[in-house]
């Protein structure tokens, strides 16, 4: 398979992805949890097929999937909500499969909270803490401490019906990490927030993982949100592991075409491989060894480059003709559609703003890409 | 000004039928109560005479009355809770299906099962049967009908469903997530329950309670049937009062009495729950 030119295209790391690479680097000799061959299944419905999942100290994990593709009971399994139906789970070299929830050394954020509403913010905190026996002091310095932790200071004596949903989800957050928990399990820890909340929770959550050195695994269906938070997602669909990987590499490498469109945009064109020859059905072949039989070849749209004449792509090893049906300004970029002769239509995200003016709607163009910048996948049904 | 109108002409109904049927009446008994009767006739008066004779003559049937209820109360409270819990959190989607079950046994009638169990624990009645051809037995036994322990069973079984209702109420309030949140961060199954699920439905036990207080309490037909010579609930004595004894002044006071005792049970009884389930450990 090829491989798309790495680093040196690349914007340099933020910060924050620099301390991210250098988080993995140092977790990486540890495995903390070890799933062997977990499987588990309803009657005669396989909620997740058997697989094996590392994970390492340090690391913040999005299991990332559609509804219904098992990443929930995954999750619930790893906290044992969910007995699996077979394999076995070690968190911390200890086998934990048999035990019940309150005996692993996990704790979770539930998706509905969870919050005990005839307690107290700094009650429901601190209500594990009790369970354990722990002193007085040290209990009440580690509720605050907790409560500091997700910025709710000075709300320990509000009731919980008087919380909104961003607090509620603090609190439920800091119940959960006042355990010091070896593993952090989220389900769908943002889901039930508006946008700009959640823009600022994903901050939060990071800056928590980042004080805390937890080793993090939360479940979401929201692409855009394992790409921001995680150092690695483990994507899923219908039960099973399709990718596990950072993200830089999932978006630029995705291994299935069904990675491939859930994880970012891509322009899928349809073709046939024989022989080690694709051939696509809008009409350029493609040396590409493989399997024969029905592929698809992926491009992202800010891989692809449009102009207003084949001849004007001259660099693209492959081009496609078609007509310009619409340029949006987005800002940053300017997304293109167009309808190609062959009548699919691709989407072209380009920072070239002087295009623009250029091109316009009806235009016969021209779209192209280089050798190294699209990915031939098997077909999938849908 | 419209909504007010608009609001008051839709409490107007119940509140007139509160106030017809019950408050007035009630009111009215209540002063009756300080009244006296002579050569057959109510005379207008302000005695505590009534109260007197109740708390002298009258105690025994009083306290035993409280007593008995309190029994019934509590074990329904009990199997009504155990039930409903096992509707809400271990039947699945069954759950409503057997809260009807319980509910549509109400449709059986009072006196169906009064008599259901004069049947039953009779002498020549089912469980005697039994035991006399399985060889236990050579005599009938009659040990099962007319005593207190009739009248406990019997309305033990009439009230259950009515207890039912108000617990499965309550627990359906508790939601799973909860649970899972205090199992989630070290607490164990009956931990749980004990702060998450008592504390949550500590209003329908109380209701459930009294309910069943209430109803044991102020029966009489249930004693007369199956309770025996030894069975004597202050019911009785009150209709009596009113009945041929045409004493309303001091079935009013009895039933006041009664009223007050009901109450003050009631009340510790909701003391009691609140001590016992702690809301916060």
């Amino acid at each position: 398979m090829l491989d798309y030119p790495s680093a040196a295209v690349r914007a340099p790391l933020s910060a924050y992805e620099a301390e991210r690479a250098t988080l993995v680097e140092k977790a990486e000799p540890a495995p903390l949890v070890e799933l062997a061959g977990i499987r588990k299944s309803y009657g005669s419905v396989e909620a997740v097929h058997p697989l094996d999942l590392t994970i390492r100290k340090g690391e913040f994990v999005a299991i990332l999937g559609p509804s219904g593709c098992g990443k929930t009971t995954l999750l619930r399994m790893i906290g044992g909500f969910a007995q699996p139906s077979a394999g076995t789970i070690r968190i911390g070299g200890l086998d934990v499969t048999a035990l019940p929830p309150e005996r692993r050394p996990t704790n979770l954020v539930f998706q509905g909270y969870g919050l005990f509403p005839h307690m107290t913010v700094a009650q429901n905190i601190g209500y594990g803490l009790a369970i354990r026996k722990t002193p007085r002091a040290e209990k009440q310095r580690r509720v605050e401490e907790a409560m500091a932790l997700v910025r709710l200071e000075g709300f320990g004596d509000r009731p919980i019906a008087k919380l909104s949903g961003g607090q509620a989800q603090r609190v439920a957050l800091a119940r959960a990490l006042v355990m010091r928990p070896d593993v952090l399990l989220l389900d769908e820890p943002l889901g039930a927030l508006d946008l700009k909340l959640r823009r600022a929770m994903q901050e939060e959550l990071r800056r928590i993982h980042r004080e805390t050195g937890g080793t993090f695994v939360f479940v979401t269906h929201d692409q855009a949100e394992a790409m921001d938070l995680a150092t690695r997602i483990c994507v899923m669909a219908r039960g099973r592991v399709v990718q596990d990987g950072d993200p830089e590499t999932i978006y630029s490498s995705p291994a299935t075409m069904f990675v491939s469109t859930f994880i970012g945009e891509a322009n899928l064109f349809a073709g046939q491989r024989c022989g080690g020859v694709v051939t696509l059905g809008a009409g350029p072949t493609i040396p590409d060894p493989g399997e024969d039989g029905p592929v698809v070849c992926v491009v992202r749209p800010e891989r692809l480059w449009i102009d207003a004449g084949v001849e004007a792509l001259s660099e693209c090893a492959f081009r496609l003709a078609g007509v310009l049906e619409s340029a949006v300004f987005l800002g940053p970029f300017v997304n293109y559609t167009v309808r190609l002769d062959g009548g699919e239509s691709v989407t072209v995200s380009s920072r070239e703003i002087g295009l623009r003016t250029r091109l316009n709607a009806g235009d016969r163009v021209a779209v192209g890409w280089s050798i190294s910048d699209h990915r031939v996948l098997p077909h999938e049904a849908p | 000004m419209k909504a007010v109108l608009r609001r008051g002409l839709l409490l107007a109904p119940s509140t007139a039928i509160f106030l017809g049927v019950f408050l007035v009446p009630a009111g009215f008994f209540l002063v009756v109560s300080f009244w006296r009767v002579r050569a057959y006739r109510l005379r207008p008066d302000a005695t505590f005479n009534n109260y007197s004779a109740v708390l002298t003559e009258y105690w025994q049937p009083l306290a035993f009355t409280l007593g008995i209820a309190l029994v019934i109360a509590v074990v329904t409270t009990a199997l009504a809770y155990a039930y409903a819990y096992f509707c809400r959190f271990r039947a699945g989607r069954f759950g409503m299906a057997f809260v009807f079950i319980a509910v549509i046994t109400l449709f059986g009638g009072y006196l169906t099962k009064i008599y259901m169990w004069k049947t039953i624990l009779g002498s020549s009645g089912i469980l005697n049967s039994a035991l006399a051809a399985l060889g236990l037995t050579d005599q009938p036994v009659t040990l099962f009908l007319f005593n207190p322990l009739a009248v406990v069973i019997t309305l033990v079984h009439y009230t259950l469903p009515l207890a039912i209702l108000p617990a499965y109420g309550a627990l359906r309030g508790v939601r799973d997530v909860d649970l899972e949140a205090a199992r989630d961060i070290g607490a164990g199954p009956w931990r749980a329950f004990y702060d998450i699920v008592l504390p949550q439905t500590r209003l329908g036990l109380l209701s459930a309670f009294s309910l069943t207080f209430l109803f044991a309490a102020g029966d009489y037909v249930t004693p007369t049937l199956v309770g025996g010579p030894h069975t004597s609930m202050i019911g009785l004595f009150i209709q009596s009062q009113f009945g041929h004894r045409v004493n309303a002044p001091m079935g009013a006071a009895m039933s006041f009495t009664m009223v007050a005792g009901c109450l003050v049970t009631i009340a510790l009884f909701a003391l009691i729950l609140r001590r016992m389930t702690r809301a916060v450990p």
